[in-house]
């Protein structure tokens, strides 16, 4: 099995990933390939959610995979998301505290609290300003 | 024994019982006629004597009467005396000799009276004497001067005259002239007539007379022996007493009578004479004795008679009786087959024979009944047995090891409540990975559902290969049994197909018992939605169940037999005392272990109570499928690494490992191989790396050599977990940190080979937690 990957904007600035498969030493590539040509689409503090839900397997070359996305969006104010990580992949996560837990959501749902909950943080902010 | 028959028994009886009966009654009469015959006999004696005693007194009265005719007339006619006293002895033969004697004239000179005396001589010649010229003159003699007082006469003494040689006694009269006895008359009297009287008497036989003086001397005796002699002083004393006429000594004195006598006496008149007459007892009753023992003899005879009549009457009469006794001997041996004597008339012995008879053909129909039932019974009994055996053979062994890897283990029990029954089991290979098992119950029980049983058990062998799937299974194997099913039999069963290599198991259920799951914490019922039981419903549906037996759990499968069962109080064991015995069962015990405890409650729990159900019970276990040793070399490339690491899955899933494992073993070798080809061949050195897997009771252990440069994975720092890997400059290290914590063990050595890398990977235990 190897890596399958799907990515989508269901905002102009969110973009979802679909990551599935399994994600190592082979693979990382591929992910990093693809989001470097799907990042710079993204505006400066946009969001870029990786779903997980499909991943069954991540070894520490993803996870270096993550952290280099992780990285690049927080350089442009991003913000990089986890949703629905598999038990295999969660105990990776939480061996090495992969990222820090209130980025990763258990449920589509979760998730979508959380970004309201953002998205009025902003305009409240922006309201301010 | 003699008496032995009723027949000699009821003779002897007749027998005796009779001469009882005869001896008293002869008794009886033999005492009346006694007294009857002594009376008679005393009358008759009494008589006899009275008789005697006249006659005798007869002879002395003519005796009496001549002496003192002769002393008148001589008293006038002195002179006349001699011819006077011939003519007298003449006349009289009684009388053996007389005499005229005469006082002697006071002057001894005057011649003396001629006193004649006249005797009889032997011949009978008359001979005559003057005793007056005696020598020894008379008139001194006592007999004279005795006879001068006898003035009306008077009998002397007996005497025996030496002259005459004969027994004499003397009459002696006065002749008197004016009142003065002037002489004597003397009759001497021979004794002979008196023998003769007494000899001429018509006695009864034995008995004997005799005649006493008044001196009590016998006079005259039919012993002559004792003529002369003193009378015995009893006899004289008895004679003396008032009752003279008959008494009874209990001795007689005449040696010649034996035993007691009765003595009869009567007095002669004109002397003091008596007469006796002695008749000896045994005499007097000779005769009626005599009678009486003959009429006893006669009696005893016709008794005798009277008892052979009886024995020959009843013996002829109970003589089927014998026969038939002898019969009802040979009846308890069980021989039937006997002639019966004919009844000879309607009596009791011929109604019992007739009975007998009677029952006889009867008890021998009966028999010959009983031994066709005991036949049939027997039939039956070996048929069924046969059923039992073949029921038997149709169920596979109670014990299933599977040979080739060990991957699951099966025990089952099947206890029939009778010879045969419609419990069954049933498991089977349907190919190398797929091991196929099922539990059954059909309705009812017997012989009908014995043929039921092996109907479902033949075809769901038959129809496995085809349906694939449990669910399917069910389905064909419904349809079959609804084929031509009039008697409305169902059964119910589960099916399940278990994947020994992952311990996948799907099951099915017709309207079965929910199997029990054990080994996984408490014993768990698997309750899922069941399709209806077969062979009533064509158009039934199987849902299937899916589930996953880990290492060591126990699938338990059962018939209503365990949850119905029931003690004396018709309580029933219940699914939760079944839940409750199972969970007794150690997690870490032996497939057995689950069949012998629960069956052992639920035998303790019915106790005596009459087994009503059969009872199936079958225990599956999935031990995990045991690893091989694999051993694999590949080179120092990362697409080698990867190509080994998805070999190593492939193993380890089909060895069952479980899938959390699996993620961890292989995210330990990926990170160590990654890192050995990375960092171990500087320089683009080619090299080797050779990985071993091994499987260990409870672990997974994992061989890593290297021909890379030296390094060993323990040493290297952890890094410094942030919580957030982008804030790491550089991401480095992780992956040794994930392999140590992924690593139940890790040891490492460096050798002439390179690095040893020695990994240890626990199997999960029930709470999931890696030890």
């Amino acid at each position: 099995m190897t890596l399958s990957l799907h990515s989508e904007f269901s905002a102009p600035d969110r973009a979802v990933v679909h990551v599935g498969g399994r994600l190592d030493a082979m693979t990382f590539g591929e992910l990093d390939e693809a989001m470097l040509a799907l990042l710079p689409q993204l505006p400066d503090g946009g969001t870029v959610v990786i779903d997980l839900t499909g991943l069954t397997y991540i070894s520490s070359a993803g996870l270096r995979s993550f952290a280099k996305v992780r990285k690049t969006m927080r350089a442009h104010g991003g913000h990089t998301l986890l949703l629905n990580p598999q038990p295999q992949v969660r105990k990776v996560f939480d061996i090495v505290k992969a990222v820090p837990v209130n980025e990763v959501f258990t449920s589509t749902q979760e998730l979508d609290a959380y970004l309201d909950r953002m998205q009025r943080q902003i305009t409240e902010g922006d309201d301010e300003a | 024994m003699v008496l032995r028959s009723i027949a000699s028994r009821t003779a002897w009886w007749v027998l005796v019982g009779s001469t009882l009966v005869l001896g008293a009654i002869g008794g009886l009469l033999l005492a009346l006629t006694r007294a009857q015959i002594l009376q008679h006999t005393h009358h008759e004696a009494a008589a006899l004597a009275a008789n005697a005693g006249s006659q005798i007194q007869a002879r002395v009265d003519r005796v009496a009467v001549s002496a003192q005719m002769l002393a008148a007339i001589i008293a006038s006619r002195q002179d006349d005396a001699e011819p006077l006293l011939r003519d007298t002895l003449a006349a009289n033969l009684d009388i053996d000799g007389l005499a005229a004697v005469f006082r002697p004239p006071l002057d001894p000179a005057a011649p003396r009276p001629h006193s004649p005396f006249v005797n009889r001589l032997d011949n009978g010649a008359l001979s005559s004497r003057d005793l007056s010229q005696d020598a020894n003159p008379y008139w001194n003699n006592n007999w004279f001067l005795g006879g001068l007082g006898c003035t009306g006469g008077c009998w002397q003494r007996p005497f025996f005259s030496q002259s005459r040689h004969r027994q004499l006694v003397n009459y002696s009269t006065t002749i008197e002239r004016n009142g003065h006895p002037i002489g004597i008359i003397n009759a001497d009297v021979t004794l002979n007539w008196l023998h003769r009287i007494l000899g001429s008497l018509d006695k009864p036989p034995g008995a004997y007379t005799f005649v006493l003086d008044s001196d009590g001397n016998y006079l005259a005796h039919d012993n002559p022996e004792l003529v002369g002699q003193r009378g015995g002083t009893a006899l004289l004393d008895a004679l003396a007493s008032d009752h003279a006429e008959s008494m009874r000594l209990p001795v007689a004195q005449n040696p010649r009578a034996r035993g007691p006598v009765w003595v009869y006496s009567a007095p002669i008149q004109g002397t003091r004479w008596r007469l006796g007459l002695v008749v000896p007892e045994y005499q007097i009753y000779a005769s009626v004795r005599h009678i009486f023992l003959l009429s006893l003899a006669l009696g005893l005879l016709a008794m005798l008679g009277v008892a052979l009549i009886t024995l020959l009457t009843i013996r002829r009469t109970m003589a089927p009786l014998g026969v038939l006794a002898d019969r009802a001997e040979h009846v308890a041996r069980g021989e039937l087959d006997f002639e019966l004597p004919a009844a000879r008339r309607p009596d009791e012995v011929g109604r019992l024979t007739e009975s007998f008879d009677q029952m006889r053909r009867e008890l021998a129909l009966h028999l010959e009944d009983l031994a066709r039932v005991a036949r049939e019974k027997q039939r039956l009994a070996s048929e069924l047995e046969i059923a039992h055996q073949i029921q038997l053979g149709l169920l596979p062994n109670a014990h299933y090891l599977d040979a080739v890897c060990a991957q699951f283990e099966l025990h089952a029990a099947l206890h029939p409540a009778r010879a045969v029954g419609g419990d069954l089991y049933s498991y089977f290979m349907l190919d190398p990975q797929r091991f196929f098992v099922m539990v059954g119950d059909v309705s009812d029980k017997g012989i009908p559902a014995a043929l039921f049983m092996a109907q479902t058990i033949t075809l769901a062998k038959a129809l496995a290969p085809r349906a694939q799937t449990p669910q399917n299974l069910l389905r064909l194997l419904n349809l079959e049994l609804c084929r031509g099913n009039d008697s409305c039999m169902f059964v119910t069963l589960l099916c399940g197909l278990l994947n020994t290599g992952s311990g996948n198991l799907v099951l099915a259920s017709a309207g079965h018992e929910p199997p029990i799951l054990c080994g996984r914490g408490a014993p768990l019922v698997l309750e899922f939605p069941t399709g209806a039981v077969l062979g009533l419903y064509e158009d039934s549906d199987y849902p299937e169940h899916v589930l996953r037996l880990g290492r060591g759990e126990t699938l338990l499968m059962y018939t209503d037999g365990i949850t119905e069962a029931s003690d004396h109080d018709e309580r029933m064991y219940g699914i939760e005392r079944t839940v409750e015995s199972l969970a007794q069962v150690p997690p870490t015990a032996a497939t057995a272990a689950y069949i012998e405890r629960l069956l052992g409650d639920v035998d303790r729990f019915v106790a005596d109570a009459p087994q009503a159900d059969d009872i199936t019970l079958l225990a599956l276990s999935w031990h995990g499928s045991v690893l091989k040793t694999t051993e694999m070399t590949l080179d120092n490339r990362l697409p080698d690494v990867f190509a080994a690491l998805d070999r190593c899955e492939q193993l380890l899933q089909d060895a069952g490992t479980p899938v959390a494992l699996c993620g961890d073993m292989r995210l330990a070798l990926e990170e160590l191989m990654v890192n050995t080809v990375e960092y171990g061949y500087p320089d683009g050195q080619t090299g080797q790396i050779r990985l071993r897997l091994q499987p260990l009771a409870d672990a997974v252990a994992v061989e890593l050599i290297d021909d890379g440069v030296a390094f060993d994975p323990l040493q290297s720092a952890d890094p410094v977990l942030t919580g957030d890997l982008a804030d790491r400059e550089r991401v480095g290290g992780l992956g040794i940190h994930l392999a140590r914590t992924m690593t139940d063990e890790m040891r490492y050595t460096r050798d002439a080979q390179g690095n040893h890398l020695l990994l240890r990977f626990a199997y999960p235990t029930q709470d999931g937690s890696s030890p």
